[in-house]
């Protein structure tokens, strides 16, 4: 089923891309980018909107593991304004 | 290396300018960068020249949408859309012939291909097949058997065909750029990068969006977006490397890389050999141009007597061997084919500008001004030093300047001829309007706004929010449309829609549709997709045949001259030394007449005081911000009346400058100052002037200036001063053949306005030639003693005509009323009454009501009890009448024609009792009037103000020259002209001109008033001002305001509260604050500065359309004010 979260997340890259994230704790490994895709923010809807700076949301859906755990597919987010990761939502 | 790439002339599509895209692209190392606007090529020709500059290589393209197969797909993805890429020559003339079958099979504005018009023009086109062309979202759809089976028809085409991989990290991007190379390598067709470019760099992209949805028409929603991602940038070839390893993986993103490049340096297009620029494309003239040249040149020398007369032939020989050295004996030819044309029309046509100073073109019959007579110089116009073909302009009766277009279509082939477009661009209002409807502001609201601001660029929009002041009143500046303002100054000078330019008509060979796109133009004309730089650019001839309201307007004169008294009148026959017609315009009673009419040009007149038409060329050429600006024309003055002897620089030069009282007025005595300095010669002196254009030429020509008057022995002293002032008239100067063609119409037309003043008045509000509303020259014709006969059904026509030696007002007045109903109504009198009216002449029934509110059936019931409110209900009736029972008293010849007044109308079901209800009172017939023809002609507007205005002890215009200079006076009018010109000190002054019924008024406002008085300036329609007398001229009086009032807001005080309320009010106005500096000012070299809001068309409505709502703010049964 899919769950949704909006928790932050620590994400290593390498070569443009996650390679592993920390949440709740615990450590996973990325075994593979299965989807990617980015879109611009919806800066009109926002109260005081920054069209200068308008930046960008970068989502990866990625195949992860945790030490030892089962494989699970996990969606994270990586706002570019300000360099923040969350974990979007998870499918297990 | 990107192959699709669309600039700001995508319209309403693409964010960044050509130039700044090959730059980016030289900046990234590439050696190649195409174009590929949407729909057409109106970006080509500079997309060439960007090229060029920045040192790469261009390749052209167009990206078209397809015809849709089937309809019936509503609230689909959007259009098909295909990338077509010209290689070679054959290409080039391949894509050129598309875009117009494109745009020929579309409705207007929609251009669209089909498979079967590209496989028509196969040769040497590219077709890319990309994620939104029919192939990719087949593939998209996961339709494989389609997809393969539409690429098979792309290939049947005869086109190169190669799929574009496209990766915007969009939601399925990735696998969509995976699948499409895939098909490609097993069908074995070539795969290329793209990446759909539409603006600069990432953050540009909320502009692209809003650019989407005011397109579409729409607010911003994502659904509504066609960029999702913001990476529809210009990328480096690394970005589009990761972009394509990401999708299909790094050994085929390299493959792509390369493959990408090879198509690029096989599609870069030679702009000499493939595009044919640098190269002249004339019309055919025959064999031998030049011996026809020279054979119809000695033919004019006979024909306009000059055979032996002393310098003809050596400066025809002159400009013959100019002519022949370049090659332009054909476009000469064609000219004079063209005014012939135009002339054997009946159609009034004068050659303008710099082509007046050629003696072959006097000789051809282009024009009638002998440049010998004039001392006009030809290299202004034509030298070895000038690039290019020279410009002639050729001016022609505007109404009937459609019918010149015509003639020369006809003439030269449609093929070979085309109209020169124009891009309308953003600015500030239209900027606002766009992005306002994006954010979901309500209609009104960003009308309001938009309104508020003056005609400035859009990127001045934040800047004139602090720097003007009747902005800084405003309640704009809150952070909601602090946004809207950011964006809209984004849209800045971006392209919006094309239009017909005013005058270019491209008179070319039968090849002319291999070397430029054509659509078709609103007024069905076809027109070239290039504006007239690229047209020069391309070798094309370009003719500015320029519609002049001024020449109808005289034409409609000559013509009610014949009609009423028989006289053929021949204008250029006229004598040219008439002293009435001087004495009128010394007295500077020049309303209406060409050029001389404006506020500054009527105080210009009186100090001047010109006797004779070269007096009017000097006129004509002082009035301009280069003479204003470096102070010539006291100088001038001075010695013009003997208060100062006239002081040249150095004796040699007194031939050059004596005409002109020792200052430089003209280009040509540019010229021939620097030749007699210098012994350059006129054309290298021509040269020297181009480029003294730009600061940095400014000062290349003043070294070399120097140390050749030196080397001739001129001393240090007399070559500064020359410098000096040669410098001071930089790039402003005139030309004096251009002076000189307007002189002759300005004296025209004030010859006939002091000989035949009705039929002038006539012509002048028919064609409506000036600046002012045509209500002040209504008011200027009552001046004059010309009676104004007010719009009657049985004698008003089409247009204005004079009628025993008054003028009556024209049907093509009332408000919107058609062509056809004008048609109708003079051609089917006389009627005998409204009912008979309304059966025979079919007028709509607003146009009927708007007849009636206006007085155009008073005559009809003159001395009966009917008034107007009683016609206006009989109206309602007569339709009610005509919709119930559509066969009910409508056959003609059956019925009484209602002479009798008392009885219903025939065919009325109900009875309108008449003579019950009130008159109109004078005050609703002049708002009436204002309403319906724009103008008050029973009665003057202020003089429902009388009252108030001498309890105010205002003074009346045609006073004002009898009071005191620097006296503090009030004054009160109606608001008829407002313009911000550029002057001498560079800050925004406005000058206001007001009408009181005995004369204008003319204002100015320093910036130190304008903190208080700039709102109400330009947001009034009635205005009381009080300010000092300004004596300027001999007769001319002025006024330097200090404050201002609108006089609507100060009369409801007055009924109100009596005279006190009105004084209380005026003295709230409050001190000024002293007035900061108006915006940035800009400085030339020539100590000359510039307010950044010089020039631009004023806050709120237009003058020219009248008063803005309603009149008085009428109360509870009152009818407005009362008499005076």
């Amino acid at each position: 089923m899919t769950r949704v979260f909006g928790d932050p997340v620590e994400v290593r890259v390498t070569g443009g891309r996650p390679a592993g994230f920390a949440w709740r704790g615990r450590r996973y490994a990325v075994r593979r980018v299965l989807e990617h895709w980015v879109t611009t923010r919806d800066w009109w809807r926002e109260r005081e909107p920054d069209a200068d700076e308008p930046g960008e949301r970068e989502y990866w859906r990625v195949e992860a593991a945790a030490n030892g755990g089962e494989p699970g597919v996990y969606e994270l987010r990586h706002d570019s304004t300000t360099d923040a990761w969350t974990l979007s939502r998870l499918w297990d | 290396m990107h192959l699709h790439v669309a600039s700001a002339y995508s319209m309403r599509f693409g964010a960044a300018s050509p130039k700044a895209l090959a730059d980016r692209a030289a900046e990234f190392g590439m050696r190649t960068l195409a174009l590929t606007d949407r729909d057409g090529l109106y970006g080509a020709v500079r997309h060439v020249r960007a090229c060029a500059e920045a040192g790469i290589a261009p390749v052209l393209g167009a990206d078209l949408a397809l015809l849709p197969a089937d309809q019936a797909r509503p609230g689909g993805p959007g259009l098909e859309r295909v990338v077509v890429l010209a290689e070679g020559k054959a290409g080039w003339t391949s894509l050129c012939r598309l875009v117009t079958a494109a745009h020929a099979a579309g409705e207007r504005g929609q251009a669209r291909i089909t498979r079967a018009m590209v496989a028509e023009h196969s040769a040497g086109l590219v077709v890319l097949l990309g994620p939104s062309s029919d192939f990719g979202r087949a593939v998209t759809e996961r339709e494989r058997g389609r997809a393969v089976a539409l690429l098979d028809a792309w290939r049947a085409t005869g086109a190169e065909v190669a799929v574009e991989i496209v990766n915007h990290h969009g939601r399925g991007d990735g696998p969509r750029a995976a699948r499409m190379l895939a098909l490609a390598r097993e069908a074995g067709v070539p795969a290329v990068l793209g990446n759909g470019v539409r603006y600069l760099e990432g953050a540009d992209h909320p502009v692209a969006q809003v650019l989407d949805v005011a397109r579409k028409l729409v607010p911003l929603h994502r659904r509504h977006l066609d960029d999702q991602t913001g990476h529809a940038y210009l990328k480096s070839e690394e970005e589009m490397r990761r972009s394509a390893a990401l999708a299909c993986g790094l050994d085929e993103a390299d493959d792509l890389v390369a493959a990408t490049k090879r198509l690029a340096e096989r599609c870069v297009l030679d702009p000499g050999r493939d595009l044919g620029m640098g190269r002249a494309h004339l019309p055919d003239t025959g064999p031998e141009p030049h011996g026809q040249l020279l054979a119809r040149c000695l033919q004019g020398l006979r024909g306009r007597g000059l055979e032996r007369r002393e310098g003809y032939e050596a400066r025809l020989a002159h400009e013959l061997d100019i002519i022949g050295r370049k090659g332009f004996a054909s476009y000469f030819l064609t000219v004079a084919d063209a005014a012939a044309l135009i002339r054997d029309l009946g159609i009034r046509c004068a050659i303008r500008g710099s082509g007046a100073g050629s003696l072959v073109n006097f000789l051809l019959g282009i024009g009638d001004l002998d440049p010998l007579r004039h001392d006009l110089v030809m290299e202004r116009f034509l030298a070895d030093s000038r690039p290019g073909l020279p410009d002639i302009d050729l001016d022609v009766e505007s109404a009937r300047r459609l019918e010149a277009y015509e003639a020369l279509f006809h003439r030269f082939g449609t093929d070979a001829t085309a109209c020169v477009s124009m891009m309308e661009t953003y600015r500030a209002r239209s900027a606002i309007r766009d992005v306002g409807g994006a954010m979901g502001l309500p209609p009104q609201e960003i009308d309001a706004i938009a309104k508020a601001f003056p005609h400035i660029r859009a990127r001045q929009i934040r800047a004139a929010l602090t720097d003007l002041p009747e902005l800084r009143r405003s309640n704009l500046n809150n952070a909601q449309l602090n946004v809207i303002f950011r964006i809209a100054e984004r849209l800045d000078g971006l392209p919006r829609h094309i239009a017909l330019h005013p005058c270019g008509v491209i008179l070319s060979n039968p090849t002319l549709r291999d070397r430029t796109p054509v659509e078709q133009s609103t007024a069905g004309f076809p027109m070239s997709q290039f504006d007239k730089d690229d047209v020069e650019t391309m070798g094309l001839l370009k003719l500015d045949v320029i519609g002049v309201r001024m020449q109808s307007s005289m034409a409609h004169t000559v013509a009610e001259i014949e009609r009423t008294t028989g006289e053929r009148l021949d204008l250029a026959a006229v004598p040219r030394a008439d002293e009435p017609t001087f004495e009128m315009i010394r007295s500077a009673r020049t309303l209406g007449c060409f050029q001389i009419e404006s506020p500054g040009q009527r105080e210009l007149v009186a100090k001047l005081l010109p006797r004779t038409v070269d007096d009017l060329v000097v006129d004509i050429s002082l009035f301009r911000p280069g003479p204003v600006g470096s102070d010539m024309v006291n100088p001038f003055l001075d010695a013009r009346h003997g208060r100062r002897p006239a002081v040249f620089p150095h004796p040699d030069l007194e031939p050059v400058l004596r005409e002109s009282q020792g200052i430089v007025v003209w280009h040509e005595q540019v010229l021939r100052v620097l030749d007699v300095m210098t012994g350059c010669g006129l054309s290298d002196a021509e040269g020297m002037r181009r480029r003294m254009s730009s600061d940095e030429g400014l000062q290349a020509v003043g070294t070399w200036f120097r140390e050749r008057a030196h080397a001739r022995g001129y001393d240090g002293p007399t070559v500064e001063r020359v410098w000096r002032t040669l410098a001071a008239f930089g790039a402003f100067g005139f030309c004096k053949a251009h002076a000189a063609s307007f002189a002759l119409p300005t004296y025209q037309s004030a010859w006939l306005k002091r000989h035949h003043t009705a039929a002038f008045f006539a012509g002048v509000l028919s064609h409506d030639p000036g600046m002012y509303p045509k209500r002040v020259i209504l008011d200027d014709a009552r001046h004059f003693g010309v009676p104004i006969l007010p719009l009657d059904v049985n004698h008003s026509q089409a247009l204005w005509r004079v009628e025993d030696g008054g003028i009556r007002v024209a049907l093509a007045e009332v408000r919107g009323i058609s062509e056809v109903e004008v048609e109708r109504i003079a051609g089917r009198r006389p009627y005998a009454s409204l009912g008979d009216f309304w059966r025979r002449a079919h007028a709509s029934r607003p146009t009927v009501e708007r007849l009636v509110l206006a007085g155009a059936f008073d005559a009809l019931y003159r001395d009966t009890p009917v008034g107007r409110r009683d016609l206006l209900c009989r109206v309602g009736a007569l339709d009610r009448a005509s919709s119930v029972r559509p066969s009910a008293g409508l056959v003609a010849g059956q019925l009484p024609l209602g002479d009798d007044l008392a009885t219903p109308e025939p065919g009325m079901l109900e009875d309108v009792p008449l003579g019950e209800l009130p008159p109109m009172a004078p005050s609703e017939i002049v708002e009436a009037e204002l309403d319906i023809l724009g103008m008050d002609v029973s009665r003057h507007v202020i003089s429902f103000y009388g009252d108030l205005l001498r309890a105010l002890g205002v003074v009346p215009a045609r006073d004002l020259p009898d009071r005191g200079k620097g006296e503090e006076v009030l004054v009160a009018g109606v608001k008829v002209a407002t313009q911000t010109p550029a002057v001498r000190s560079g800050q925004r002054v406005i000058f206001a001109t007001l009408d009181d019924a005995t004369g204008p008024v003319d204002l100015t406002f320093f910036e130190s008033v304008q903190d208080r008085c700039a709102a109400t300036v330009f947001g009034s329609w009635l205005l009381l001002a009080r300010g000092r007398v300004h004596k300027p001229g001999f007769r001319a009086a002025s006024l330097t305001a200090s404050e201002c009032w609108d006089l609507g807001v100060l009369d409801e005080a007055w009924r109100e509260g009596g005279i006190g309320a009105v004084r209380r009010i005026m003295a709230a106005s409050g001190p000024s604050s002293g007035g900061r500096p108006i915006g940035r000012r800009t400085t030339y070299s020539s100590g000359f500065a510039v307010s950044p809001y010089a020039d631009v068309g004023h806050a709120g409505p237009q003058v020219r359309r009248g008063p803005p709502a309603r009149l008085w703010h009428a109360s509870q049964g009152s009818s407005g004010p009362t008499d005076p």
